[in-house]
């Protein structure tokens, strides 16, 4: 009996020092990583709504957040855009992307907010390619690139939502292949990442499905 | 019992990825990339220090019977310092390792350390032999990391090798890994053999 009493208060001595040190590390950065959280929100509302400035924050009837934008067009007119978050599972977890469309659906830009795939291979459609070479860095020739978006979700901009997204196989997505892919409305897959791409465009479809209502008022 | 000694055992006759075989797990996951095989030789021998220094602090009041969940308490609490601290300072180390942080926890290389040396040496030696260990294990999946990176996507740190040049996309996924690690294995066991038979 003596053995298990002794046993038992070393162990809850153990995890209560355990706790004690985690609670104090979280108080100490939740701060930060509240702010981390909201540039990232604020970072992906600027890429799918380019140009727009938000005018309302809204709430849909299942309490998820989506906002409404507007930009003044070139002949004084004033276009709404929206923007929403939607979820689809990938290969390896839950893909998170916001989505910006205007008023006849068209895709403004996408962001992808949060996924685990494979690195090298799914996780690739958050990756900035740079155009430099390991070699420029070292001379020094490498200048800074500036605020970029990869490839992956940059394909997805001007294209219609109320049509469906077809994926082809053209390998990474280049400027030649743009017009292409615009005209059929398909986007080109990662590869050897098809189920990520196939994710990423049941998200975006799953969104437009649940917002279309909201934003053809 | 010398300090050098204990230090290069880890680096070499006790590797832990190359002679013990633990610790493959991470070994070939998060080996998709050099700049991921560094971020994990640091998170790794950060936590295998601070958890071989608590272990050997704490090793004569703890009754054996219990020793292995405060072990792991002392690992975990560990690990979650580690995955708050990147959440917060280091957030794309955190996206590109993933899961792979948080499972930093069943590394058999900690407990197992924890195990054979720290609840059996004093503190110093305890941290030495961390640090052989992590960097041994760091250094095994750098060298992995380098060849799957430049083979598999024709790139380092991020930058692209040789423009044009169309890489062996099999060396980022999962074959490719347990083949670079075959072919490592056994270019140490001949190292190690020729040097035995002089």
């Amino acid at each position: 009996m003596k053995e298990i009493g002794k046993s038992t208060t070393i162990l809850a001595v153990v995890t209560l020092i355990a706790s004690l040190l985690l609670a104090s590390i979280y108080a100490l950065t939740k701060d930060r990583i509240a702010f981390l959280e909201s540039e990232k929100e604020k970072n992906a509302l600027a890429v799918v709504l380019p140009g727009f400035t938000i005018v309302e924050t809204r709430t849909k009837d299942d309490s998820s957040q989506y906002w409404v934008a507007e930009k003044k067009s070139k002949n004084g007119e004033t276009i709404k855009g929206y923007a929403f978050i939607s979820e689809a599972s990938g290969y390896s977890g839950t893909i998170r992307c916001m989505i910006g469309v205007d008023h006849s659906l068209t895709i403004l830009g996408i962001s992808i907010l949060q996924q685990t795939e494979t690195p090298g291979l799914g996780a690739r459609s958050v990756e900035i390619a740079s155009k430099y070479t390991f070699w420029d860095v070292i001379t020094g020739s490498a200048k800074d690139e500036g605020e970029q978006l990869p490839w992956f979700q940059k394909q997805f901009q001007q294209l219609s939502g109320s049509d469906p997204i077809s994926i082809v196989k053209k390998g990474d997505w280049n400027q030649n292949m743009a017009d292409e892919l615009r005209e059929t409305n398909s986007v080109s897959a990662i590869t050897g990442a098809t189920i990520t791409t196939k994710a990423i465009v049941t998200c975006i479809e799953k969104g437009l499905n649940e917002y279309s209502a909201i934003i053809n008022e | 019992m010398s300090v050098k000694k204990e230090f290069f055992k880890g680096l070499v006759d006790k590797n832990p990825v190359m002679v013990l075989g633990i610790g493959l797990c991470p070994a070939l996951a998060v080996t998709t990339s050099v700049s991921n095989a560094l971020w994990m030789m640091l998170a790794t021998t950060f936590v295998l220090t601070c958890s071989n220094i608590l272990v050997s602090l704490v090793k004569n009041i703890i009754p054996a019977h219990v020793r292995i969940p405060v072990f792991i308490t002392i690992i975990a609490t560990f690990v979650t310092v580690v995955e708050i601290v990147l959440k917060a300072y280091q957030p794309e180390v955190y996206t590109s390792l993933g899961i792979f942080i948080p499972l930093i926890v069943v590394n058999c290389m900690i407990l197992g350390r924890a195990e054979e040396f720290a609840s059996r040496n004093g503190v110093f030696m305890s941290i030495v032999d961390a640090l052989g260990m992590g960097i041994g294990f760091g250094l095994t999946l750098t060298v992995l990391a380098f060849f799957r990176e430049t083979l598999g996507a024709n790139k380092l740190f991020g930058y692209t090798l040789i423009p044009g040049f169309e890489p062996a996309g099999i060396m980022t996924v999962a074959p490719g890994a347990f083949i670079t690690l075959g072919l490592m294995l056994w270019a140490m066991n001949s190292i190690m053999t020729s040097r035995k038979k002089h």
